[in-house]
């Protein structure tokens, strides 16, 4: 009998996933998305009920381990000192990022020209400047145009309200002489393409029920399926598929019901993310390719990297309501964004202000931390506190270091029988240096805004969003996964358009760069459609 | 008044008493008698309509804590609870985070540490946009903080 073939099959509907095949659309290929999650429905998040903020604790928590559903992968943090946060269904994980938009430099493309420090990419910030723009304009991004410390460029949107918050930051941050500037924000400030915009509910973390916050489930996904992209949920890719000749044929997968299917395919683009797609790749052993498919390297799974975080909290007299408004999407400064070698570490960081917790979570850190007892002085404590802080993630760029790595679980596996992602990190000297730095500056930039209390914890465990090198992108085959677009250099028709391509990470939250790296990748097969395999 | 019915109350006389002498352990009302105690605000009815699951949790504390209740001096309890949080770290977490999830939502607490709006949608909140002048210095020192060009 013969086997249905698709054009494209796309692996994963997140960041990454969604934008190129809402590319990928304008070729009328036939085109089919599997997701091993499911559609969220917006009147299910945790924003909708009154304990939204103990459901963001437990049935959306960010920590898949914890959260544990059926469409989740269970994750073996044990030997890392970062633990992997995501979430699994239409949308990935901007259905629980806080939507920090900003892109990578200019410079982050050429580390090793600039600070010989890891590789440079083989593309650099003028590529995929064009793409960036493209994100900007579909996710819906709010922000400000003039930012010195970015090149040009035009946020469709204006900017999400400072609020008290961010005010009281900025005059620190001005008396410092640092520099500061709204966050770009992939969050709506204003009615746009049929959302309305945010309304400063707060727990953009577990969810948005106003669909203002831009995750791809409302942005690039009902316009690609309109194009005729279809979108398979509850389709778990176990590995991929090869015929004789070297090429990809297709991935099997198990369905809603735990059956073993076989998808066909002409091309396979992986878009399962840092994590999820060394792990397929590696799950793809064959005889050509013992190792785990497209590791001639022997680079797949390896040069893991997230972001280093510190965050750094400070008290005020007066009163911010700080638990209004967008969590993670304020003003940041990248006063040590670039190398500056007398700090004693290479690269540097941003410092990303964010907002207030609601009241349960302020109670129950107070209580972890023991500012906010229980029993007596409860109440007097409380109320120095809630809506009384500020806080500040110091975000810095990981190097890429071989043995940071994702391999498959030897004993673990997820509820069909896959090996589960073995995830081994540890923090190079130099981003310990990087964040102890950015933990003082933040605490000096909280002083100066007016702080009468200030604390500080760092590098911090459950803050691995940002899955990135994993098979990464380069010129020559021998050190690198993919190619200068994306493709496999083993098998000419293996695409990867998600974070694990990253030569390097940057020191922001890099979605827009993913997306743009998609949006880029997607464009450039278009553009060999008659050649693709040459 | 709870809105359970008497025959689906999950705990028994004792155990209640007991509970509630915990909870105002926990979160006795404010001075200001603007803030009530966590004994007066409906945890049993939370605890069935929103965290049904963790019901025989909180009767298995009670029954480790042992006999507590508002005869005893506050002093007595406070030290009862400070002894029991140190024996059963964990499960004293996992309580105080339901008793606080719950007292946090009631009315008469959100009224008085001015959360008006907000969760749970659709209400929102209205904040102050920001004064867009303070960048007038960053603007002003652009030179300095110019991305670095590679080109």
């Amino acid at each position: 009998m013969d086997e249905d073939v698709v054009d494209v099959l796309i692996i994963g509907a997140g960041a990454s996933g969604a934008a190129a095949a809402w590319s990928l659309a304008d070729t009328r290929m036939r085109i089919v998305c599997l997701e091993q999650g499911d559609w969220t429905n917006p009147a299910d998040y945790p924003s909708n009920a009154a304990n939204w903020e103990n459901q963001s604790f437990g049935p959306y928590s960010i920590d898949p381990n914890v959260r544990a559903r059926e469409t989740d992968y269970p994750i073996n943090n044990d030997d890392s000192a970062v633990k992997v946060v995501n979430f699994n269904g239409v949308g990935g994980s901007t259905i629980l990022y806080a939507a920090h938009f900003p892109r990578l430099h200019p410079s982050d493309f050429q580390v090793k020209t600039l600070d010989a420090v890891a590789e440079d990419w083989p593309i650099d910030y003028a590529t995929l400047e064009p793409y960036f723009a493209l994100n900007d304009r579909v996710m819906g991004v709010s922000g400000l145009s003039g930012d010195p410390m970015n090149p040009a460029k035009q946020p469709p949107l204006p900017p999400l309200p400072m609020g008290l918050v961010g005010e009281a930051m900025a005059r620190g941050f001005n008396q410092l002489g640092w520099h500061w500037w709204p966050s770009d924000s992939a969050i709506i400030s204003q009615p746009y393409e049929g959302r309305d915009k945010c309304l400063n509910l707060g727990p953009c973390t577990s969810g948005c029920a106003q669909g203002g916050k831009s995750s791809t489930d409302v942005t690039y996904w009902p316009e690609a399926i309109r194009r005729g992209v279809e979108l398979r949920t509850r389709c778990r890719v176990r590995e991929i598929t090869m015929n004789d000749n070297g090429f990809a044929d297709g991935v099997i997968y198990y369905n809603a019901e735990g059956e073993e299917c076989h998808q066909r395919a002409e091309v396979v683009v992986m878009a399962a993310n840092g994590v999820g797609t060394p792990r397929i790749l590696l799950n793809s052993v064959s005889k050509q390719f013992p190792r785990g498919l497209a590791n001639s390297s022997g680079l797949v799974g390896k040069n893991l990297m997230f972001h280093p975080v510190g965050n750094v909290q400070g008290r005020f007299d007066e009163r911010l309501d700080s638990h209004k408004g967008p969590q993670g999407c304020c003003i940041l400064s990248k006063e040590f964004y670039e190398t500056d070698l007398s700090r004693g570490f290479v690269r540097g960081y941003n410092l990303q202000i964010t907002r207030g917790a609601g009241p349960m979570a302020t109670a129950m850190a107070g209580f972890a931390n023991g500012t906010i007892p229980w029993g007596a002085g409860h109440h007097e404590a409380f109320a120095k506190r809630f809506d009384h802080v500020a806080s500040i993630g110091v975000i810095g760029e990981d190097l890429p270091e071989e043995h940071n790595t994702v391999t498959l679980d030897p004993k673990l596996v997820d509820s069909d029988g896959i090996p589960a992602p073995k995830i081994t990190y540890r923090y190079s000297d130099n981003s310990l240096k990087m964040i102890a730095h950015g933990i003082a500056r933040a605490e000096e930039a909280m002083w100066a805004a007016g702080a009468v209390e200030v604390r500080s914890n760092g590098p911090a465990r459950l803050t691995g969003w940002h899955l990135l090198g994993t098979a990464r992108m380069g010129s020559d085959p021998g050190t690198s996964v993919v190619n200068h677009w994306g493709r496999s250099h083993d098998v000419k028709n293996l695409f990867i358009v998600d974070g694990s391509i990253f030569v390097t990470g940057g020191g922001v939250n890099p979605t827009s760069t993913i997306q743009a790296l998609a949006l880029y990748i997607a464009d450039t097969m278009k553009k060999n459609l008659a050649n693709l395999f040459d | 008044m709870s809105n359970l019915i008497s025959t689906d109350q999950p705990f028994t006389l004792d155990e209640k008493e007991a509970l509630d002498a915990l909870l105002d352990t926990l979160v006795p009302a404010s001075d200001a008698g603007d803030k009530p105690s966590a004994a007066d605000v409906e945890f049993v009815q939370y605890l069935a309509q929103q965290d049904e699951l963790f019901i025989p949790e909180v009767k298995s504390l009670l029954a480790i804590l042992g006999h507590i209740s508002f005869d005893s001096e506050a002093e007595e309890r406070y030290e009862r609870v400070v002894a029991f949080s140190n024996s059963n770290p964990r499960a004293f977490r996992e309580l105080l985070s339901r008793v606080y999830d719950c007292y946090y939502q009631d009315d008469r607490v959100r009224r008085a540490i001015g959360v008006v709006s907000g969760s749970p949608f659709p209400q929102g909140n209205e904040i102050v946009s920001g004064d867009l002048s303070l960048l007038d210095p960053v603007i002003a020192e652009a030179d300095r903080h110019r991305y670095r060009d590679t080109k």
